[in-house]
């Protein structure tokens, strides 16, 4: 996965998600940026607090991965999970560190091009955003 | 339950600001059902408090504790070292609670973090709905268990007033008619004849506009 030239820093993105929607070890950082990985039994636990922490603990991004709508193998799990993120990139705007550093994306099982696609998307996102300024 | 809401990070990081160390001190009751401040929203704040103001180039050390009732003191008890280990307690109680802590700790500033909102249910998940005034002289068993004091918008304890269209307030028309709901009741319990009757003007004394209420039960008072 190649990196934008223009991004001066290494970019750390945690990654939550459903190891149903998604559970490739290959999700691992590269030279050029850093993942770090939370798998969850399903994506409705996904909860505010932790989000937030992952910026606490130095996170640039936060990206959360969960089943397509009407594929949660818990019902209503990945619906969830979308209100809360929609909540959280409203806080997460408030507290000055912009919105766009916290998305939401729904994945097919096994699905790893788009992960892929998902990763390089957010390492682009971050070469305009920079570095979280609250890390 | 008593119903509030988190106020704004901004509004909340203003009142704040005098301080560098401060106990978040949540409410394991009524705020926490209504997701304003049980343990959940403390610990969502003060992250949200802390990366806030180190993106401002601020340091602030916060304490986080929840209780199961700020407004009784054998569970206010329980916060007692936190809260002198404190600058101020930022409290997601709702009103009561604050200013609990308030008489309780003399010496530490209260600070609001919730606006207290309401009396009412959980309609569904995520949907409050006011249900009652706390006008200190219940009526619902006159009105089929609908609360025209709180629920029209108007007050009207000798309703319609003529002005509702398809069941909806004309004030609001996101409000259901309290009177349209009352009449539907009335026919469901086979109690029509209760709205040919006339209510007088009711005595407020017993509500807030008598000034602060208090209810003593000698029993209990030793």
């Amino acid at each position: 996965m190649s990196i934008p030239e223009q991004i001066k820093f290494k970019p750390k993105i945690t990654v939550f998600h459903c190891f149903n929607a998604f559970s490739d070890p290959s999700l691992v950082s590269n030279g050029n940026f850093e993942v770090k990985s939370v798998k969850m039994a399903c994506s409705s636990l996904t909860r505010e607090v932790f989000l937030l922490r992952a910026f606490e603990s130095g996170a640039d991004a936060v990206v959360v991965l969960v089943c397509p709508v009407g594929q949660c193998d818990y019902l209503q799990g990945n619906i969830r999970a979308a209100r809360r993120v929609a909540r959280m990139k409203k806080l997460v705007d408030e507290i000055g560190i912009d919105g766009k550093r916290l998305n939401i994306y729904n994945v097919t099982r096994g699905d790893k091009s788009a992960v892929a696609e998902i990763i390089q998307k957010t390492v682009s996102d971050l070469a305009v955003l920079g570095p979280n300024p609250a890390a | 339950m008593i119903v509030g809401e988190q106020k704004p990070l901004a509004e909340i990081k203003n009142i704040v600001a005098p301080y560098s160390k401060i106990l978040i001190l949540g409410c394991g009751t009524c705020v926490k059902t209504c997701f304003a401040g049980g343990e959940d929203e403390v610990a969502t704040l003060a992250s949200a408090l802390r990366l806030s103001m180190k993106k401002d180039g601020r340091e602030i050390k916060i304490d986080e504790l929840t209780v199961e009732r700020q407004c009784e003191d054998e569970f206010l008890r329980q916060a007692a070292s936190n809260i002198s280990g404190s600058e101020a307690v930022l409290s997601l109680a709702c009103g009561a609670g604050v200013q609990m802590v308030a008489d309780r700790f003399k010496k530490t500033p209260a600070l609001p973090g919730v606006n207290t909102t309401f009396i009412g249910i959980l309609e569904k998940q995520g949907l409050f709905t006011e249900k009652c005034l706390g006008c200190g002289d219940c009526v619902l068993d006159r009105f089929a268990g609908i609360c025209p004091v709180t629920c029209c918008s108007k007050k009207l304890l000798n309703g319609p007033c003529g002005g509702s269209q398809n069941g909806k307030c004309e004030v609001n028309s996101d409000i259901e008619c309290a009177w349209q709901n009352i009449i539907d009741r009335y026919k469901a319990l086979g109690q029509m004849d209760r709205l040919t009757a006339y209510y007088p003007a009711r005595d407020w004394r017993n509500s807030s506009a008598g000034g602060l209420r208090k209810l003593v039960r000698e029993d209990h008072v030793i």
